[in-house]
């Protein structure tokens, strides 16, 4: 049972920018609605009214060019972006992060903008879109604005988007030639879960350009840029791995909840940050008995 | 905010008047009373209200019902073709790939999706497809095996 | 012992299911789907302290909201009910007993009017101390959750005790325990936990009640056991049972959630105050979680001595369940544990104390497995502890303390000489797991074996019933009458496939009436504790054989030959070794007519019923006694992979066996024994309530609670169906419905100590438990110290 509120389906940008100037702060806008209709029903809020993007077409765009990267529209569902063939050559730490959310049916309903725009800590998408430097594109009645990922996210589901302006795409740029990455994600079921803790890794540059970035260990989704650091720096590629986890662990701060606790969240960012590492770098994995 | 929205229930070209604030389970169930779709959480964790909405599976407690405007939508009342199982529902009595019912028609439908999209139909595909789904009575082997063998025999 | 006939016809063969045709279609009818005319609807407005005193409730507003016809608060509805202890209110009264307890109803024309009108009602509380361990619970002092115990009205079998928050205390005593103990060269003591779970039924409760003026109640209710209901509402209202219809038509799931009498009192009182309108609650999920009732926890204290040479000689042991609120199915519960509480061992020596215990937790009620899941968790680790302690193999150590035909159980009674057979399904198991060889692990993930094995017996009381009625129609088919409710479990097929074996009469011309309806259904106790089968099955058998003996009666007079001399089969009636003299059953079952138009016997109607016999109440100091109509063994075996980076387990292979006499339908058994060990898995591994610090649940929807969904099935799960007949069940069978559940957690974590070397004491075995168990071996920190 839902409260009341008015719908609206704009068919162009223009005429959803008109109606959250209308509306301000009591509009909502839907996508796939996988997240704002539970929080409607559980009264998390109250909107005056709902405004339905899907019927933008040119909300829909999902197009990689080389040279220029991959623009994801705020309506493209997660199913869209696995079946794009360039998004598993090209990202495949968004394309695995992808694949880990949800289940299948609500992946051909929700969408990675909605992921964003909702900035659960959780967000799978949110370390592949740190890791591969995305660019959020917004619009507005005082025209748009890019934000840089990183600056996106400004605390638990909260984001910089001011009253009246929304997200109308993401931007991944064209990542290094040699890149490679993975998205490992920690569960309670082998099924479908939300992140317990979400390792985005990215190599690059011979192994000289390390990204890493974590879903539920902080207020927001975090790039952990000193441990990337170490490997700017010459030495043993197996100590600068460790020195890395350390600093990554040293740059989140979990908390206990229903999901997991604390302990358990700082272990699985050092052994899936070192996991991915020695994966990603070519490192034999030494079997601890 | 009452307004009519146009479209195509189970082959059937109809014009319903809906609510803004419904959801397409509602919209089902309480108005054009199709029982065959069951609530069972409002909030897209269990799937056993699912429908196909333009042939693709959706959880109907999160869709709002204006969103369905223009839209075809296929409900377990409309998959037996003129008194005769769908090939799917067939293959679940074989089975025996149900036992108290409530989530049938939500599996039902996705097998029937899960069918039309090409082959490489084996028992991890279909744990996939139908992990949005749950069950609490059969332990999902035999609806795996209902599904992976309609495939087989298509 | 195999001695039933091989030539059965439609007996042991895997009919589909005779409910499958509605279900695939839609059109099978729930409780949620039923719509009547002027029908209201119902928000609760539930207590958010888990234990406080209602000081005022603020219902003027929501009164005067639009749509609204009627808001009730506790005081409405001065009367308790209760199953076997008379302790719980429609409304909360006075004081709130958990977090989740419904303190207000509101009835309005709409829901949506209802849930408007809900948002208006003010409750003003003053917070109590609540009582959140079953530990604590017991501590002298501890804050009561039911301070007037004393005066409740309670089932003699069951012994509460005023002044405490014991609501029920059992105790068995067999042989000497001391002497026992004396004689072990080893003794083990060890305890294990369990926290409370849900059913997650996916139909949620729904009742439809209609209190009309003239005093007639009808009930349209998602209710395991419409018989319950009506008996106990009766008692509640003192309203005589002709007065009250209950209505059950399918159920989308129960699993002993929807057992006994839960929100119909509630509707039936809205709905007078309604002016007799029907009035329906539904509840939603996560009212589920926090409203309805859930199973119990455990904490089990085992003490056990065994000689040297592997003799179990004595089991010392404490259950505390935890009850929550309200005693419910609870103190049966503690009852069933109990009396079944060594396992399927023979013990010479036993001494048990079960205790169920208030809390101020959700109410506790019966749940698939009836106590068993719970207790056999703590007894199968035990056993394997013990083993270890010995030097014994796990399998050998089982195999030589064996309940056997011819020993006897906890309370005394010898297991009959056709009882199942534990040493064959532990022997079967172990087998199809290639016990004692070691599995090759995969690169870093440990592998392991585990073992563990079941028993149970129907918890009721000794006078449990069934009936049923077939009713044969013009042309020769028919319809079978039952009392027990579908749940999904398959009753309808399997007690359908009965009938058609006794009467000759193919499936497909049977047909269940599909709904219960106390008005017409015949009498049957309650659908629990894997009963139906075996009484029901025996009341169909005896009423297919008196709808025989009818049909023989007129065949009899218009074949002129002795009713001894006729065969039925095939639809049709004839004289023993003369074929072709014979009639068609369609011109007896509603009375032979003649061409001149006389007419002989008239409309068939078969009637049968079946009495637990030979059963007794059990001493209420020793527990000596008779409480089991049949005795079901079973084991599992697992092989598990276990991620040490996360301590995320697989299970690669699940082997199950169970002892069922016979296999009735045996896709139903298949869909019994996947779904029952999914279940088991699932709570085992994954489910719990949680609670916050005030006693408020923090998982309160499936996202949080989870529950296994298609890609956490064992990867292969193979299961024996082992047929030692029971010779008074029907052709043979004892039934399945919970067994499948039992063990399966029990051996994993069984096998993740033969993988890795924790030893898990307390459930769910969550991926992170079973991760700190692996830390705390490394840093060899005491597995108590693991929480």
């Amino acid at each position: 049972m839902l409260p009341k509120f008015l719908y609206h389906a704009p068919e162009t940008i223009h005429e959803a920018l008109e109606l959250l100037n209308k509306y301000g702060r009591e509009a909502k806008l839907l996508a796939g609605g996988t997240d704002l209709v539970v929080d409607l029903r559980e009264r998390k809020t109250r909107p005056k009214a709902v405004i339905d993007i899907k019927r933008i077409k040119e909300l829909n765009v999902l197009k990689y060019e080389p040279g220029r990267g991959l623009v994801i529209g705020a309506t493209v569902t997660y199913h869209q972006i696995l079946e794009y063939e360039p998004v598993r050559k090209k990202y495949p730490v968004l394309w695995e992060a992808v694949k880990t959310v949800a289940d299948e049916i609500l992946r051909m309903r929700a969408t990675l903008v909605g992921n964003i725009c909702t900035a659960s800590p959780a967000a799978d998408t949110a370390p592949a879109l740190l890791v591969y430097d995305a660019v959020v594109e917004t619009a507005s009645k005082n025209g748009g604005r890019k934000i840089p990922i990183e600056n996106f996210f400004t605390g638990v589901k909260k984001t910089v988007l001011e009253e009246g302006e929304m997200v109308v795409s993401v931007t991944l740029p064209e990542p290094p030639a040699d890149a490679k990455g993975t998205y490992l994600k920690a569960m309670r079921v082998w099924s479908e879960d939300l992140a317990l803790v979400g390792v985005a890794a990215l190599v690059a540059d011979g192994g000289k350009d390390v990204r890493l970035a974590y879903a539920s260990v902080a207020p927001t989704p975090v790039r952990a840029r000193k441990a990337e650091k170490v490997f700017r720096e010459d030495g043993d590629i197996r100590e600068k791995i460790e020195k890395a986890v350390e600093l990554a662990v040293a740059s989140v701060s979990p908390i206990s909840d229903v999901r997991a606790s604390k302990e358990y969240r700082l272990h699985l960012v050092k052994t899936f940050t070192r996991n991915a590492l020695n994966r990603l770098l070519g490192v034999e994995a030494v079997v601890v008995a | 905010m009452l307004r009519s929205i146009k479209v195509v229930l189970n082959g059937v070209e109809r014009t319903v008047d809906v609510e803004d604030h419904w959801t397409l389970l509602w919209l089902l169930r309480e108005k054009l009373k199709l029982k065959g779709t069951k609530h069972g959480c409002d909030r897209g964790d269990c799937g056993i209200c699912t429908v196909l909405v333009n042939n693709t599976p959706v959880k109907s407690c999160l869709v709002l019902a204006p969103e369905v405007n223009g839209a075809e939508i296929l409900t377990i009342e409309g998959l037996a073709k003129e008194g005769s199982l769908a090939p799917i529902q067939k293959s679940f009595i074989e089975h025996s790939a149900l036992q108290c019912g409530i989530c049938t028609a939500a599996f039902v439908l996705t097998g029937h999706w899960l069918l039309q999209q090409g082959d490489g139909v084996d028992r991890k595909r279909v744990a996939e497809a139908i992990d949005g789904i749950l069950c609490r009575c059969t332990g999902y082997r035999q609806i795996i095996e209902a599904i992976v063998d309609a495939a087989r025999k298509k | 012992m195999k001695n039933f006939r091989e030539d059965l016809k439609y007996v042991g063969k895997p009919v589909p299911r005779v409910d499958s045709y509605e279900k695939i279609l839609g059109v099978a009818e729930y409780t949620g789907d039923i719509e009547l005319p002027g029908m209201l609807h119902t928000k609760l407005v539930l207590s958010p302290y888990a234990h406080a005193k209602i000081k005022a409730i603020h219902t003027e507003k929501a009164r005067k909201a639009s749509g609204v016809v009627a808001v009730a608060v506790g005081d409405d509805f001065p009367f308790r009910v209760g199953l076997y202890v008379n302790d719980r209110n429609v409304l909360a009264r006075k004081k709130v007993r958990w977090a989740g307890e419904p303190v207000v109803a509101v009835v309005a024309e709409t829901l949506e009017q209802a849930y408007e009108a809900a948002e208006l009602i003010e409750v003003e509380y003053e917070p109590l101390q609540p009582v959140l361990d079953v530990r604590d619970a017991l501590k002298p002092g501890a804050p009561l959750v039911h301070e007037e115990l004393g005066e409740y009205a309670h089932s003699p079998a069951f012994h509460p005790i005023p002044g405490t928050n014991i609501a029920s205390r059992f105790t068995l005593k067999k042989g000497d325990v001391e002497l026992g103990f004396k004689q072990s060269d080893v003794i083990l003591e060890n305890e294990f936990m369990m926290p409370q779970v849900s059913h997650v039924p996916l139909e949620t409760h729904t009742s439809i009640g209609q209190y009309m003026p003239d005093g007639k109640i009808k009930i349209w209710t998602s209710a395991q056991s419409p018989f319950t209901v009506r008996h106990i509402l009766s008692v509640s209202l003192g309203v005589p049972e002709h007065k009250i219809s209950v209505y059950v038509p399918y159920i989308g799931g129960g699993f002993g959630g929807k057992a006994g009498i839960n929100f119909e009192p509630l509707v039936v009182m809205l709905s007078k105050m309604a002016g007799g309108r029907p009035v329906k609650l539904e509840l939603t999920r996560e009212e589920q979680f926090i409203t309805a009732p859930v199973r119990q926890g455990l904490y089990a204290k085992l003490k056990t001595g065994v000689k040297r040479s592997g003799e179990i000689m004595a089991e010392k042991i404490l259950y505390v369940y935890d009850a929550g609120a309200y005693a419910d199915y609870g103190v049966n519960v503690g009852r069933a544990a109990g009396y079944s509480c060594t396992g399927p061992y023979y013990v010479p020596n036993v001494e048990t104390e079960s205790l169920t215990v208030y809390t101020n937790h959700p109410w506790g009620t019966a749940f698939r497995g009836f106590g068993h899941f719970e207790f056999l968790w703590a007894i199968e680790r035990q056993m394997d502890l013990v083993a270890r302690e010995l030097g014994m193999d796990p399998v050998e150590f089982r195999l030589k303390n064996a309940l056997l035909p011819g020993k006897t159980t906890p309370t005394g009674e010898v297991l009959r000489e056709d009882a199942g057979r534990i040493d064959e399904c532990i022997r079967a198991v172990a087998s199809r797991i290639d016990w004692g060889k070691k599995p090759v692990a995969a690169a870093g993930k440990p592998r392991g074996k585990g073992i563990a094995a079941l028993w149970k017996a129907p918890a009721m009381p000794p006078n449990a019933s069934s009936a049923a009625f077939i009713k044969f129609n013009e042309d020769g088919t028919a319809e079978l009458l039952l009392g027990i409710t579908e749940i999904g479990q398959g009753a309808e097929t399997a007690l359908a496939q009965i009938a058609a074996e006794e009467l000759g009469l193919p499936v497909e011309k049977i047909k269940v009436v599909p709904f219960r309806h106390t008005d017409v259904s015949p009498y049957s106790w309650q659908t629990v504790a894997s009963r139906g089968l075996f009484m029901d099955g025996r009341a169909v058998q005896m009423a297919a054989r008196d709808a025989k003996n009818q049909i023989f009666d007129i065949a009899s007079q218009v074949l002129r030959v002795s009713k001894e001399d006729l065969v039925l089969s095939d639809e049709r009636v004839h004289v023993r070794g003369r074929p072709e003299v014979g009639l068609e059953l369609r011109q007896l079952v509603n009375g032979y007519v003649y061409p001149n138009g006389n007419v002989v016997g008239g409309p068939v109607i078969g009637r049968g019923f079946y009495s637990a016999a030979r059963l007794t109440y059990l001493d209420p100091e020793t527990g000596q006694g008779y409480p089991a109509l049949k005795w079901t063994f079973g084991a599992h075996a697992v092989e598990v992979e276990v991620d040490p980076d996360t301590g995320m387990v697989k299970v690669l292979k699940l082997v199950s066996a169970f002892d069922i006499g016979k296999a009735i339908n045996p896709a139903i058994v298949l869909g019994q024994a996947y779904g029952g060990a999914l279940q088991s898995m699932s709570l085992g591994l994954l489910e719990g309530y949680f609670y916050d610090e005030k006693g408020r649940m923090l998982n309160p929807n499936l996202t949080d609670y989870k529950i296994a969904r298609a890609s956490d099935i064992p990867e292969e799960h193979e299961v024996i169906i082992i047929e030692n007949p029971q010779l008074d069940g029907p052709f043979g069978a004892r039934g399945i419905g919970e067994l499948s559940m039992l063990s399966v957690e029990t051996a994993i974590a069984n096998a993740l100590y033969d993988a890795i070397g924790i030893d898990l004491k307390n459930l769910p075995i969550t991926a992170e438990y079973i991760w700190k168990h692996i830390q705390a071996k490394k840093e060899k920190i005491p597995v108590e110290a693991v929480t």
